[in-house]
């Protein structure tokens, strides 16, 4: 009997590290149905482009896609609020857990499969650390050193820099090193820096600001053609959702130890100087959101899920916070001067 | 049927001309882009997503007019060699064969993808401005159906190129200027040996 | 037979196809919905509801509801979307401006100038006529980019003067054809546009790789032009006074500032905030026309009929290269998604070939298939499917492409699609021979030969440009 063949296509080339996270995913697959299932894990490109897998999955043309909400925002803007939407004090993963236990799921569906009309199935995993405020040519320290800096970056985030005062370009990821060097842009975020490093960003700028409200919880998309996973036996229909959950563990690990051993490759080979986001910007960005946030809760989908998200923080992330230690202390006692925080 | 084919070639020529005038506006839009960029400081947001519109509905909504003066390029080397009436045989299987398939499904998917399209009054996500889009995924239907007509309008020059062994061209309106030069310079010689 | 044994037919299947000479836009379309039909084919899906009919349906509706499950495969979704994805290609965004940028510039009347200009400049030169005429080519093709335009053009009118001047007609031949063709190597050209679009290699970068090699050809060319003149003199011999006029200096100076340098200034604008970075290829190309536009005011050629057709040739033209590129994402989206791209990575990687090997094979097979194609085609149907392959044996498909662009100048001048020859052929006087033109390109040939060879040899020459503009 051979394997049934799940065609997977992702939003990444070959060479990104995401396409190692959707092999974590694959291999689990495979491993957990004893070799009945295989996934096919195509690169972007190979059916269709890296923003047009929604439109694939929803055709059938792939039976399933690994990528990001905020790529399909153009259909809705409210695939931004699975991810890169307003940061009211959870991380990805309060996020994450809000998607699967306080009610994201059925809003999610409720505006893919019912407002939309669409014939997917889609799952969140693997909650990205908050993505870094980017790179930039000289030092920003307060919102005046930010005003008219033509900075790159996509989605929402677009719309929350430009009320910082920024010039803000779209570029896709493969643009932004050329367009630093020609001075299109003079300052970009991407993601991670695994990611930043491979694609050259160190070439072009030196000082490399972490921490940052503008993607600060997002987690990638699996996306399942509905007619093809409802036409699976129970346990591959299991298999397929659950694996998910099994990947967003695998890649954690394996981003943990990659960009942190990436971050310090930065550091300590290629003389980037790590920053951490001043708290003025910080306080911007925030203020940046709440001008944002009523434009968006004009939709009333919209501001039906930003209530269940707010008040999903507001219980969650108070237990957390009141809860967590200062892991900063037990860090600086063990490594003394290494961090300032 | 050569009253069909005259109709077909001036609808297609007429929307495909109508359409290469966005060269113009592309021209200058994007040369706006670079002057405000660099004179003002101040990139505007819609530059990128105008600019592969236009260009998007350019190229698709010139295809038919394309096709009418046999514009698309044909691994010709053994075809040219043919009689007319051989080269009409073989385009006519053909257009029904490869040509309609694909043609007949930029109308009915494209609407499918076009009508969904409408439905999330979707714009392009290439910028902040919300530049929509939909209405320009609506072209690959309105370009399927230029080349359907203009497709009925082939397949009746095959039927009438079988019967004489002469094809009809469309009326020529612009030429390359090498085929222009070739032409001037094969009229010369005729002249010259007449 | 397995999927990628299908991917494989549907390759050599294409191939068979296109000596049939129907439009081959519509024939990988055709290809690509055929074979992408078998690959979709899921009976369950689409007669599910043929099916389900009771028995109280009439004739009528089982065959229209069959009909309809026979329509719903997936395949015409995947055509449509991909159809969409050439529609919002960024980098073929700049296709339609650069041809337009070509077509007023052909039409401005700059071509005879330059000539004459370059002419009386060299005339102290060995073989000087051969030099104006070459670089009169390179700097005009490189503004343009449409071989035929540019060898007709030079073929009328250097061509009667070098004849006059009683060059060898094969070696006068030899020099528009070779020359004419420079456009699709020197940038901007339209050629590096596809390549970048078609295998995602960033466009910048190839223009700036394609600078030395471009003008390491244009200097080969140069040296066998000058030497063969030094070494055979009867076969360039130098002008008299009267075909070739002596000029005052200063007179010659100002027939360099109103002819070479506005043209120039506009190549070098274009290239220029291209590779220093001010300007996308789009915005650039989209300069390039608007200062096309106004030379040709300035030399008051701009009239409206010469605008119209322009705007009507750029519309052609950029359909006739966008549909091939409809025809064939269609045809690899199915090729891929069958398998077959896979399927010949690993029957390439089996052969256990060295880099050099594979590269040399991977050269002579885009060199045969310069014989019968076009280079449109072979970019946008056969370079992606050599894609993967680069990457197992650790070739920069920046340093293929350059490869390519070399390469493709030979599809121009090699029978029997040699389209150089034959617009020359078409314009020339009757005693010019085809045979006599291809002798003429033999040692053209040669040169692009050797280039291959050194930039193999020398990849620093590639590379050293798009390494100290855009760091590695
Ligand atoms: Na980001
Ligand atoms: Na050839």
């Amino acid at each position: 009997q051979s394997p049934l063949v799940v065609k997977m296509q992702t939003s990444w080339n070959d060479a990104n590290i995401w396409q190692d996270f959707a092999r974590d995913y694959a291999t689990r697959v495979e491993e957990m149905s004893g070799g009945r299932m295989k996934i096919d894990v195509l690169p972007a490109g190979a059916v269709v482009g890296a923003f047009q897998v929604l439109d694939a999955v929803n055709d059938g043309l792939i039976d399933a896609a690994h990528s990001v909400p905020v790529y399909w925002y153009g259909k809705n803007k409210a695939a931004s609020l699975f991810g890169t939407g307003p940061v009211f004090g959870g991380s990805a993963t309060t996020m994450l857990s809000w998607f699967y236990a306080g009610g994201g799921l059925e809003l999610y569906d409720e505006l893919t499969q019912e407002i939309m009309g669409l014939d997917i199935v889609g799952r969140l995993g693997f909650p990205m650390f908050a993505q870094p405020f980017g790179w930039f040519k000289n030092e920003v320290n307060t919102v005046a050193d930010m005003q008219g800096l033509k900075y790159r970056t996509v989605g929402l985030a677009a719309d929350l820099m430009a009320k910082m005062g920024m010039s803000v370009a779209q570029l896709p990821g493969g643009e932004i090193v050329p367009a630093m060097e020609r001075g299109v842009i003079d300052a970009f975020e991407f993601n991670n820096p695994s990611s930043d490093k491979d694609f050259g960003a160190q070439d072009v700028a030196k000082n490399y600001y972490l921490s940052s409200y503008h993607q600060a919880s997002e987690s990638f998309e699996f996306l399942f053609s509905r007619t093809f996973l409802e036409d699976l036996d129970p346990d591959f229909q299991a298999i397929l959702k659950y694996g998910v959950e099994a990947a967003s563990t695998a890649n954690t690990a394996k981003a943990m130890d990659r960009y942190s051993a990436d971050l310090q490759w930065l550091q300590n080979d290629a003389g980037v100087t790590i920053h951490r986001t001043s708290k003025e910007i910080l306080d911007a960005q925030l203020q940046a959101w709440d001008e944002l946030i009523p434009e968006l809760e004009a939709d009333p989908f919209m501001k039906k899920t930003l209530d269940s998200q707010r008040a999903w923080v507001e219980r969650v992330s108070y237990y957390e916070l009141m809860n967590s230690p200062d892991y900063g202390l037990a860090y600086d006692h063990y490594f003394p001067g290494k961090v300032k925080l | 049927m050569i009253a069909f084919i005259r109709f077909a070639d001036s609808l297609s020529a007429w929307f495909g001309k109508a359409f290469a005038w966005l060269i113009i506006v592309m021209a200058v839009g994007t040369g706006y882009e670079v002057f405000v960029r660099y004179v003002l400081n101040d990139p505007t947001a819609w530059a990128l997503d105008v600019s592969f519109i236009m260009y998007g509905a350019l190229f698709m909504m010139g295809g038919a007019y394309t096709l009418s003066r046999g514009g698309h390029v044909r691994g010709d080397f053994l075809y040219r060699l043919l009689q007319p009436r051989t080269q009409a045989t073989i385009d006519f299987v053909l257009y029904i064969v490869f040509f309609f398939p694909g043609v007949t499904a930029l109308i009915f998917a494209g609407w499918k993808y076009a009508a969904r399209s409408w439905s999330y009054g979707e714009v392009s996500a290439a910028s902040p401005a919300g530049v929509p889009i939909y209405q320009f995924k609506t072209i690959i239907v309105a370009a399927g159906l230029l080349l359907f007509v203009q497709g009925i309008a082939q397949l009746m020059r095959c039927i009438i190129a079988m019967r004489t062994n002469v094809w009809i061209e469309a009326p020529e309106d612009v030429f390359e200027t090498e085929d222009l030069l070739m032409r001037e310079a094969n009229k010369a010689e005729k002249d010259h040996l007449s | 037979m397995t999927d990628p044994q299908v991917a494989l037919m549907m390759l050599g299947l294409f191939i068979v196809f296109v000596f049939l000479g129907f439009p081959i836009a519509f024939t990988l379309m055709a290809m690509g919905i055929g074979f992408g039909y078998f690959a979709y084919y899921d009976p369950s899906r689409m007669w599910r509801s043929f099916e389900r009919l009771d028995d109280a349906a009439t004739t009528w509706d089982s065959w229209s509801t069959w009909f309809e499950g026979f329509l719903n495969n997936r395949i015409f979704d995947l055509f449509v979307n991909q159809t969409f994805t050439v529609m919002s290609n960024e980098v073929l965004t700049a296709v339609p401006l650069f041809l337009f940028m070509g077509y007023i510039v052909e039409r401005s009347n700059i071509v005879d100038r330059l000539f004459t200009t370059l002419n009386i400049a060299s005339k102290n030169l060995p073989g000087s006529m051969g030099v104006a005429a070459l670089i009169t080519c390179a700097l005009f093709a490189t503004a343009t980019g449409i071989v035929g335009a540019v060898v007709t053009l030079m073929g009328l009118l250097a061509l009667p003067a070098m004849l006059k001047a009683r060059y060898d007609p094969s070696f006068a031949a030899g020099i528009i054809c070779a020359g004419g063709t420079l456009g699709i190597l020197i940038p901007p050209s339209i050629m590096l546009i596809v390549y970048a679009a078609a295998t995602n290699v960033s466009i910048v970068r190839l223009y700036a790789a394609a600078l030395l090699p471009g003008l390491t050809l244009v200097g080969l060319y140069l040296i066998y032009i000058v030497g063969r003149s030094i070494l055979q003199p009867s076969s360039a011999p130098k002008p008299t006074d009267d075909e070739v006029p002596d000029m005052p200096r200063l007179q010659l100076l100002w027939l360099i500032i109103t002819s070479f340098v506005p043209l120039a200034f506009l190549i070098f604008a274009v290239l220029g905030s291209i590779l220093f970075g001010l300007a996308t290829p789009t915005e650039a190309a989209s300069i390039g026309a608007l200062g096309g536009i106004l030379l040709a005011f300035l030399y008051r050629a701009m009239t409206w009929q010469r605008l119209r057709e322009s705007v009507y040739l750029t519309v052609r033209t950029t359909a006739m290269v966008c549909w091939l590129f409809v025809g064939s994402y269609t045809f690899s989206a199915v090729f891929s998604y069958l398998g077959g791209e896979q399927v010949i990575g690993e029957f390439v990687s089996s052969l256990d070939l060295t880099p050099i090997q594979f590269l040399i094979i991977a050269q002579l097979i885009i060199f045969l298939l310069g014989w019968p194609l076009e280079w449109s085609e072979i970019i946008i149907i056969f370079v992606p499917i050599f894609l993967p392959l680069l990457e197992v044996f650790g070739i920069d498909p920046l340093f293929f492409g350059i490869l390519v662009a070399l390469n493709l100048q030979t599809s121009f001048l090699t029978p029997p699609m040699a389209m150089s020859a034959y617009y020359l052929k078409g314009i020339a006087p009757p005693e010019l021979r085809l045979t006599q033109i291809f002798k003429g390109v033999m040692p053209f040939l040669l040169c692009v030969i050797i280039s291959m060879v050194l930039m193999y040899i020398f990849p620093q020459v590639v590379f050293y440009l798009p390494d100290l503009f855009y760091g590695r």
